[in-house]
């Protein structure tokens, strides 16, 4: 089941976002060992946690999270432009028709099998909200222990800039087109899987 | 120098042969301070006709390479499958615990001429292992600088080469049915076809039916054999048998 949020109000009540937060938690400060805020000791939130981001997020029946990415816009700071300029050799794509991918986190309750398939469905449902909603290009920045299965995709992907070693790894700044030719990129190599159904809800901020 | 792996990364996409794809890397290589390169899946390339194989090493040094049936016990092989980003050869006594036989191995490339290397894991979940390396020759310094271009252009390399494969290869991956996959992990785990069959709650014979199958759809004879195939293409995980 996917689901897109629009926004966000500061406190995560609900079941799915609260699991997803959760979930981010587990992965990228317990896991991956990034230096970021965490909320009550249980939820990892940031800045960019606001009413301009949007949540892809793939869900299963009982509403619980399986595995997520937050959509930033281009057109005001994101991590890219604020965090890490210096991984692009020249200004990034930026702009209404762009949006940044951060945050793409999997469940690590599933097991090997079930995360491949919960991958595929995020990556199928970024590409499908990118055509739904005008997105032409997505950048993001991600760790260079990523890049060969995010090009394996078979989506047009391409570097920014050169990697570079920060404290918790070796990261690289990626952006990837997305055209209607896109979904059959992602089928040549077994990743498509169409989307149905999605339960899209109105800005919950002000 | 970002420009030239711009250039690299443009070019291999509208790439349709290996002989095109290995001149372009063969070409950036060059332009970057290396000498060799080669790109490979980590089996032996003599009894699976899908692996990817392209390099321009001296010939000699690739024949006896594939003699020795060394493809997938090469300590570079083995040593990138430990890691998923690029290192460079002289790490290889940190990352590995070195056999007399890899140090022949080793020594013998800096025979043949090939001195430092630097090597890209490839690493798609699902897929057998790979890697590009680049090297210079013997006696040559390794541009150090160069090295985060060339972690990009073995990255691209790659998965060039592997689109080359998938249209190459038209048959589909070899896959299991969800019995048989199970099968194979609790094979894999050291369990007899009984054991499974109270674990699965079913008899030894039906066990040893699926088993059969999964052997037949690997193409080998034996329960060791199969459970290898299946860890080595990512049908089962480390993980799922390693779990206590």
């Amino acid at each position: 089941m996917l689901r897109v949020e629009s926004g966000f109000s500061a406190s995560p009540r609900e079941r799915t976002l609260r699991a997803m937060f959760e979930d981010r938690k587990s992965v990228f400060v317990d896991l991956l060992k990034w230096d970021v805020p965490v909320l009550d000791g249980r939820f990892e939130l940031d800045q960019f946690d606001n009413e301009a981001a949007t949540y892809i997020i793939i869900a299963d029946e009982a509403g619980d999270h399986l595995g997520s990415a937050r959509l930033l816009p281009t057109d005001r700071p994101h991590i890219l432009s604020s965090l890490f300029p210096d991984l692009c050799a020249s200004p990034p794509p930026a702009g209404p028709g762009v949006l940044e991918i951060t945050r793409f986190c999997l469940s690590r309750r599933q097991k090997a099998a079930e995360r491949l398939k919960t991958r595929n469905e995020l990556v199928s449902a970024l590409v499908w909200y990118a055509l739904d909603a005008g997105i032409r290009t997505y950048t993001g920045v991600a760790e260079t222990a990523w890049l060969q299965q995010i090009l394996a995709f078979g989506w047009d992907c391409r570097p920014l800039g050169l990697p570079m070693r920060c404290e918790c790894g070796t990261i690289g700044a990626l952006a990837i087109e997305i055209t209607g030719g896109t979904p059959a990129l992602l089928a040549a190599n077994h990743i498509w899987q169409p989307v149905r159904d999605p339960a899209t809800r109105v800005p919950q901020a002000a | 120098m970002f420009n030239r792996v711009e250039e690299f990364v443009k070019d291999v996409r509208e790439l349709a042969s290996e002989d095109d794809l290995a001149e372009a890397i063969g070409a950036v290589t060059k332009d970057l301070g290396f000498r060799y390169f080669a790109l490979a899946h980590h089996v032996d390339v003599r009894r699976s006709s899908s692996a990817i194989r392209i390099h321009n090493y001296p010939a000699g040094w690739a024949e006896w390479f594939d003699l020795q049936r060394l493809g997938a016990i090469d300590p570079v092989h083995r040593a990138s499958n430990l890691t998923s980003v690029g290192f460079t050869w002289s790490k290889l006594p940190e990352m590995l615990a070195l056999t007399p036989a890899d140090r022949r191995v080793l020594d013998l490339a800096r025979k043949e001429g090939i001195g430092e290397g630097f090597t890209v894991p490839a690493h798609v979940p699902g897929e057998a292992h790979g890697s590009c390396s680049f090297a210079c020759a013997t006696g040559e310094r390794i541009a150090g600088e160069h090295l985060p271009l060339l972690q990009l252009v073995g990255a691209y390399a790659f998965e060039a080469a592997r689109r080359m494969q998938r249209m190459r290869v038209s048959e589909a991956p070899i896959q299991l049915t969800d019995r048989q996959r199970e099968c194979v992990m609790w094979a894999a785990r050291g369990k007899s076809d009984w054991e499974i069959g109270q674990v699965l709650g079913v008899s030894e014979a039906t066990v040893g039916e699926h088993l059969r199958h999964a052997y037949e759809r690997y193409g080998v004879g034996k329960r060791t054999l199969v459970a290898v195939h299946a860890l080595f293409d990512g049908t089962i995980g480390f993980l799922d048998v390693l779990r206590p």
